[in-house]
């Protein structure tokens, strides 16, 4: 199978765009991450969920401490009045490197294995330096799951 | 004569081989001491070009690599980094900090015993990457600066660690190149480390201790941290102490049982790995031993690899012999003189640049001076004093350690950035305090 067969498409991250949008089209996608387009379209980086998370919530000191933290914590609340705040900027400093792509007539086992090489869940697809869509790992397991009713 | 005629076996277009290691040696250090590249790759390439150029020949550099300090070292590493899965520092942490009533004060002082105390038996940069984030949390929810708590920390890591044969890279090059035993160190060095501390403590608590306060609800907060939730495996723990315990008994048994300590080291790393991966299949087995192994901070044994070989390289070609002369005649050759000398020159050399690559020269530079004060057993004061500057020097500034730096990295990501020189406008008086009270030290007791 094809990977367009079974590719996701998804609404990209550009200049301007909120944190708040990432987040609510990542949630409506079920996908940890959206590409970072320029204008022009090109991809120019992702922005990942766990990134932005990370780099404005979550002091290195809370994450080492994770398993001590208490049940009333004023670091929690402030971590969640921060997360609020940070719904409202845009996303552009969250920007990472791009992430690995696969064009559309890629096979969707060979998105498996780089997924697997590469330690992570999901996979962008990109034809003609376009953005097609996201195939995650849940994507794969649905497709099995065709096959196998097939 | 040198010994470079016996071991330079081509020194390339027939240069001086003295002046050759010299300059590499020098550059080496110097862009070592920069940062701007990665040390380990400035030692390796120093070392490998004392060889390329002919300085000495691969069976001499070889030589000079001490493998009783890496072995100590790599066997630790494996050891500590099993060790720490099972959460048990942590869960002493948040323990010492509940066990004072969550009293700022108290929590200061606890934190800053249970520093040293591991710093003593681990290396201070582990100790350090295990208390100060517990540190962070707690100041943050009693609502206090965080920086008096780890101002005293970088402090207890580096005097705890003078303590010991395993407590700093410095003790462990040392204790290897003249064969000083675990023992040694505690019977020569441990004695003077709770003057120093107590001394600091002493001073933090009318700097900042006195004036620490919380509220009541604020420190029932610290009470409700669940440090048994950081024991993540109780197997792995009774493993982990069993071995660690065994282990720091053979450093104590070491010479009655005639091993060197890196043997065992390496023997409790390999016995933990053991113990740690029985009840795993052979394909858990490789990836849980990849990832312990992974942990060994390689980049310190490539850099401790290529410096011995560069200092090698300067040792061989005399150029160390002439040094310690140039030192013994400052000194009119008086042992008093040259042990507080060696004291004070390596604290300050030590506040101001790594350690590891000063206390490398520095041996085979006061092995020289042997003939001079009558044979190598009446350096013990010479070497006594290279250790407490080195491991207690550290504390001079903010580079002065690794694990300082360390302390630095997470303050400043979780909002409380260490300054440089408001950091050593009061650590090195504090630092100069505890060389004068070593000095004093070593007066009485060697001199």
């Amino acid at each position: 199978m094809k990977l367009k067969q079974i590719l996701m498409p998804t609404k990209v991250a550009t200049y301007g765009m909120t944190v708040r949008e990432v987040f609510a089209e990542c949630g409506r996608a079920n996908i940890p991450a959206l590409p970072f387009c320029t204008k022009s379209g090109r991809i120019a980086g992702r922005v990942t969920l766990k990134n932005i998370m990370k780099c404005s919530c979550l002091p290195d000191y809370i994450i080492e401490s994770a398993r001590i933290l208490g049940e009333e914590m004023s670091c929690m609340e402030d971590i969640e009045s921060t997360a609020k705040q940070l719904l409202c900027v845009p996303v552009d400093p969250y920007v990472q490197e791009p992430a690995l792509f696969l064009s559309s007539n890629a096979p969707a086992i060979k998105a498996l294995a780089i997924m697997e090489q590469n330690d992570t869940s999901y996979l962008f697809v990109v034809d003609d330096g376009q953005y097609q869509g996201a195939v995650t790992i849940q994507c794969l397991a649905k497709m099995l799951i065709r096959l196998d009713q097939c | 004569m040198h010994g470079s005629a016996e071991t330079a076996t081509h020194i390339i277009f027939g240069w001086d081989p003295l002046w050759v290691s010299s300059i590499l040696f020098v550059v080496t250090y110097a862009v070592i001491v920069s940062e701007k590249i990665n040390r380990a790759i400035v030692s390796l390439l120093g070392a490998g070009l004392m060889v390329m150029l002919g300085v000495l020949n691969q069976e001499t550099a070889i030589s000079g690599i001490d493998f009783n300090t890496l072995g100590l070292l790599i066997g630790m590493m494996v050891i500590v980094s099993i060790t720490k899965r099972s959460g048990i520092f942590q869960y002493i942490a948040v323990w010492s900090a509940k066990k004072v009533k969550a009293h700022p004060w108290g929590i200061m002082l606890m934190l800053s015993v249970v520093t040293a105390v591991f710093s003593a038996l681990l290396d201070n940069v582990t100790t350090v990457l295990l208390i100060v984030p517990v540190t962070l949390l707690i100041c943050h929810e009693l609502d206090l600066s965080p920086y008096p708590f780890l101002f005293a920390e970088i402090f207890c890591s580096n005097i705890g660690g003078t303590a010991t044969l395993i407590g700093d890279p410095p003790n462990i090059m040392i204790g290897s190149a003249v064969n000083l035993t675990f023992n040694d160190f505690l019977f020569n060095l441990a004695p003077i480390v709770p003057v120093i501390l107590l001394m600091t403590l002493g001073i933090l608590y009318f700097v900042w201790g006195r004036k620490l306060q919380a509220t009541d609800e604020a420190r029932e907060r610290i009470m409700s941290f669940r440090e048994q939730d950081a024991i993540t495996d109780t197997r792995l723990l009774k493993q982990s102490l069993t071995v660690l315990a065994l282990v720091i008994g053979g450093f104590v048994m070491a010479k009655p049982l005639q091993h060197e300590p890196a043997s065992i080291a390496m023997f409790g790393a390999a016995l933990l790995l053991l113990l740690s991966n029985l009840h795993r299949s052979p394909e858990q087995q490789s990836e849980n031993v990849q990832q312990i192994f992974a942990k060994v901070e390689w980049v310190t044994i490539f850099f401790f690899i290529g410096l011995f070989v560069a200092v090698k390289g300067i040792e061989q070609a005399g150029v160390l012999e002439i040094l310690a002369d140039r030192a013994l005649g400052l000194t009119g050759g008086d042992m008093t003189l040259t042990a507080l000398t060696i004291l004070w020159i390596s604290a300050i050399v030590s506040a101001i640049v790594d350690n590891i690559p000063f206390v490398a020269t520095m041996i085979p530079l006061i092995k020289s001076m042997a003939p001079t004060f009558g044979g190598a057993e009446n350096l013990m004061p010479l070497w006594w004093s290279l250790a407490l500057g080195a491991c207690l020097g550290g504390n001079g500034s903010l580079v002065g350690a690794s694990a300082n730096l360390i302390v630095a990295g997470f303050a400043e990501r979780s909002g409380h950035r260490i300054r440089f020189l408001p950091f050593m406008a009061a650590a090195f008086p504090l630092m100069i305090l505890s060389i004068i009270v070593a000095s004093i030290y070593i007066y009485l007791r060697y001199l």
